[in-house]
């Protein structure tokens, strides 16, 4: 199952609070989880280093695995099947408990016999920050407790042994691990933390029942905004690109990027999703967060935040393995430098998107979202890093134009409404803007929108032209563009994101859904249909997806589960569901 | 003398625990006063914080008020002084109060005696209150150091 102590990232389930995730292999080691929130320190870090922190469970002896979520929840059941029996896990991170006093974040794994006997063995590895910190681990009274300054964690036992144990059809075995962030250790009770999991796995069903979505795909729909909604920081509302840092976008690469921050470019993706559901709440939320957060630094903004609104983004490299060989490994992310022009788009399209779903601008202040337009307005006419956060030299990307055309476009409708401030230079700009992309961005020779004027490459992210407001899909030139981009890109059901993707990294599964997403808009829903079809059962055996796939093999590359994918999913359906008025 | 005791114990109390969080989040200490002494009330994390912060700016004005009765019996007062009582004050605290009165009255924290009708959550401090980090004592002690030394002060004004 595993290679050089690597499991395949597709066997990765996650399970999560609302304030960090763990991933769950399918042969029962918890391998990544970050304490006390997503973007701490992870305690356990398995899939970075073979030798790192991990929390076992497992079947002694050979087992086959079975798994899938409780339905509706972000409970994660596996089921192991040995010789001589079979035994449940069930795996859950709780929450904050009314009745009894709560650990700050918990883990539970509770295993239950189902037939036979069979034997079973645990292990507690932790390692904190990637063993930079050392713990110092104690043994009191059936209790692991490993600490070191302001952290401490504990594993607590019930009728487990010490690592080695049996359990017949019946009977039933917890682990819990709990976590104390400056403050004393909370040790749970048994019958507290197996109740906190049920409470849990009812709290995601009912959350999950409140979806308002009936259409196609609705499994798969649901999934992804469970799978969003594990990615949600609800202390401040962000919504993190992934939950893992430099999984590797090619097997041996050094294309490994830390993930768990905020992007201000899936915004307009996770407004339209979050709204679609009828998440009001995770939309507003996440919307307040994006004010809070460009307050810092507007009128620019960085294309990423984190968490909590903060800009310490710093990235360093750690002398660490890597996933299967793949360095360096990254923490921080250096793309929160770059300019990116494109991320003006998705955030006045966000700000516009909320404004008429509820006739407010929240947390926003109309001279901050004035001075974000007059930024672009005059700042547009400059090379940029681009959507895909390119480290070469900056380029005149055709999307970053499109999005400027899209955030002036969107401020200029709000200034239509009175909310904000008429500024004449917006439109102006815009047709200037579009003007530039119609002439200096379409590629006479090759008959298609082109990645930048000038140069051969086609990118598969001229997509979000259709997806963002800037261009109509049954236009002729959108068309064209999308045929080139199939073309050239696709491979399957799957699209690389540009021109040579395919020598540095996976396909881009992001990019197949705007593909689903843009056909549908175009009218070529039985397109879209069978495309659509085709992704969805790309997924891994409980829903989730990766940044990118291998399209010859259909490995999972990239972190893990990946927001903007899920994002993108719902989206397509939605456009399928609604047929010729995708909004 | 009472009264400027008392208003360095107010001074003093917001210097302790401003010092006592900023020693947790520089890792020395794990030691939360405020949700150890909420939590003997509720186990609500929420308002055990607020109850704790109460408690903790009452016992600060308290304490005050035992050092101002010391000046004023012994008709002296001044930061040195002051600190003299916050060392006792510190060892008191960190040897005694924290150490052995907290688990005993802590209804969510073991004893020695708690038995198998109960199932304690806390951490309890450990000897010298060494469960909540190596530091805690010395921050503790410190801490009591400087909220002596002004109470103190504002005593001798």
């Amino acid at each position: 199952m595993r290679t050089e102590g690597y499991l395949p990232l597709r066997d990765y389930a996650a399970i999560g609070d609302g304030r960090t995730c763990a991933l769950v292999g399918r042969d029962g080691f918890v391998d990544w989880l970050c304490l006390p929130n997503v973007d701490s320190p992870p305690v356990f870090d398995r899939i970075l280093d073979a030798g790192g922190g991990c929390l076992e469970l497992s079947p002694r002896g050979p087992f086959e695995a079975e798994r899938r979520y409780r339905p509706g929840t972000n409970v994660l059941e596996t089921t192991f099947r040995t010789a001589d029996g079979a035994v449940r896990v069930t795996d859950a991170m709780t929450f904050h408990d009314r009745e009894s006093l709560s650990p700050l974040r918990e883990l539970v794994r509770i295993v239950d016999g189902l037939e036979g006997r069979v034997a079973l063995g645990w292990t507690f590895r932790p390692r904190l920050d990637f063993g930079r910190r050392k713990l110092r681990v104690r043994e009191q009274e059936g209790l692991i407790v490993a600490a070191d300054g302001s952290d401490a964690f504990a594993l607590s036992s019930w009728n487990a042994g010490d690592g080695r144990f049996e359990l017949s059809a019946g009977e039933r075995s917890t682990l819990a691990l709990t976590h104390a962030h400056m403050e004393p250790l909370v040790l749970p009770a048994r019958d507290d933390a197996e109740r906190r999991v049920e409470e849990a796995a009812a709290f995601w069903a009912r959350w999950s029942g409140r979806l308002e979505y009936d259409g196609p795909w609705r499994d798969a729909v649901v999934r992804s905004a469970l799978a969003l909604k594990l990615l949600a920081f609800s202390p401040s509302g962000c919504i993190v690109a992934a939950p893992t840092t430099s999984l590797p976008e090619r097997i041996g690469g050094d294309r490994n990027w830390d993930y768990r921050f905020g992007w201000l470019r899936d915004g307009a993706y996770t407004l339209r999703a979050l709204l679609s559901l009828g998440c009001v709440d995770e939309a507003r939320a996440f919307f307040w967060w994006q004010m809070h957060a460009t307050r810092t630094t507007e009128p620019e903004v960085r294309p990423l935040y984190c968490v909590d609104g903060g800009i310490r983004t710093e990235e360093v490299e750690l002398r660490l393995p890597g996933y299967r060989g793949s360095r360096p490994v990254r923490v921080g992310n250096l793309a929160a430098e770059q300019l990116q022009l494109d991320t003006y788009g998705p955030l006045l399209e966000t700000t516009w998107r909320f404004w008429t779903k509820t006739g407010s601008l929240g947390a926003a202040r109309p001279r901050e979202i004035a001075a974000l337009a007059d930024f672009v307005s005059s700042e547009w006419r400059r090379p940029d890093a681009g959507i895909w956060e390119s480290r070469g030299e900056p380029r005149h990307y055709v999307l970053s134009k499109a999005m400027c055309w899209t955030a002036l476009d969107r401020a200029d409708r709000l200034a239509d409404e009175g909310v904000l401030p008429r500024r004449d230079a917006w439109r102006a700009a815009a047709e200037e803007i579009r003007g530039w992309i119609e002439e200096d961005g379409w590629d006479e020779a090759r008959g298609s929108y082109g990645c930048a004027p000038g140069e051969d490459d086609i990118d598969a992210s001229l997509l979000a032209m259709a997806l963002c407001a800037y261009a109509d899909a049954r236009d002729g030139r959108f068309a064209a563009t999308i045929e080139r981009i199939r073309h050239e890109l696709a491979r399957g059901p799957y699209l690389y994101r540009f021109s040579g993707a395919e020598t540095i990294e996976g396909a881009f599964v992001t990019c197949s859904f705007w593909l689903v997403d843009a056909l549908a808009r175009a009218g070529r829903t039985e397109e879209a249909t069978t495309l659509m079809d085709e992704l969805v059962a790309a997924a891994n055996d409980v829903g989730l997806y990766a940044e990118e796939v291998d399209p010859a093999t259909g490995e999972f590359l990239g972190n893990l589960p990946q927001g903007l994918v899920h994002l993108a999913l719902v989206n397509a359906a939605v456009s399928l569901a609604d047929g010729d008025d995708p909004e | 003398m009472i009264l400027g005791a008392l208003a360095g114990g107010l001074v003093g109390t917001v210097v302790l625990t401003s010092g006592s969080r900023l020693a947790q989040h520089l890792g020395w200490t794990r030691m939360d006063i405020p949700l150890l002494l909420g939590t003997i009330f509720t186990p609500e994390r929420g308002r055990a914080t607020v109850i704790g912060y109460a408690i903790h700016f009452a016992n600060g004005l308290v304490f005050a008020l035992a050092y101002g009765l010391i000046f004023e019996a012994t008709d002296r007062a001044g930061w040195l002084f002051g600190m003299l009582l916050g060392a006792v004050h510190g060892l008191f605290a960190g040897g005694g109060l924290l150490n052995v009165l907290l688990p005993v009255v802590h209804p969510r924290m073991g004893k020695p005696w708690t038995d198998a009708r109960s199932a304690p959550v806390l951490e309890p401090p450990g000897f010298l209150l060494s469960n909540y980090g190596r530091a805690t004592l010395a921050a503790t002690f410190a801490l009591h150091l400087v909220y002596g030394a002004l109470v103190g002060l504002f005593a001798s004004l």
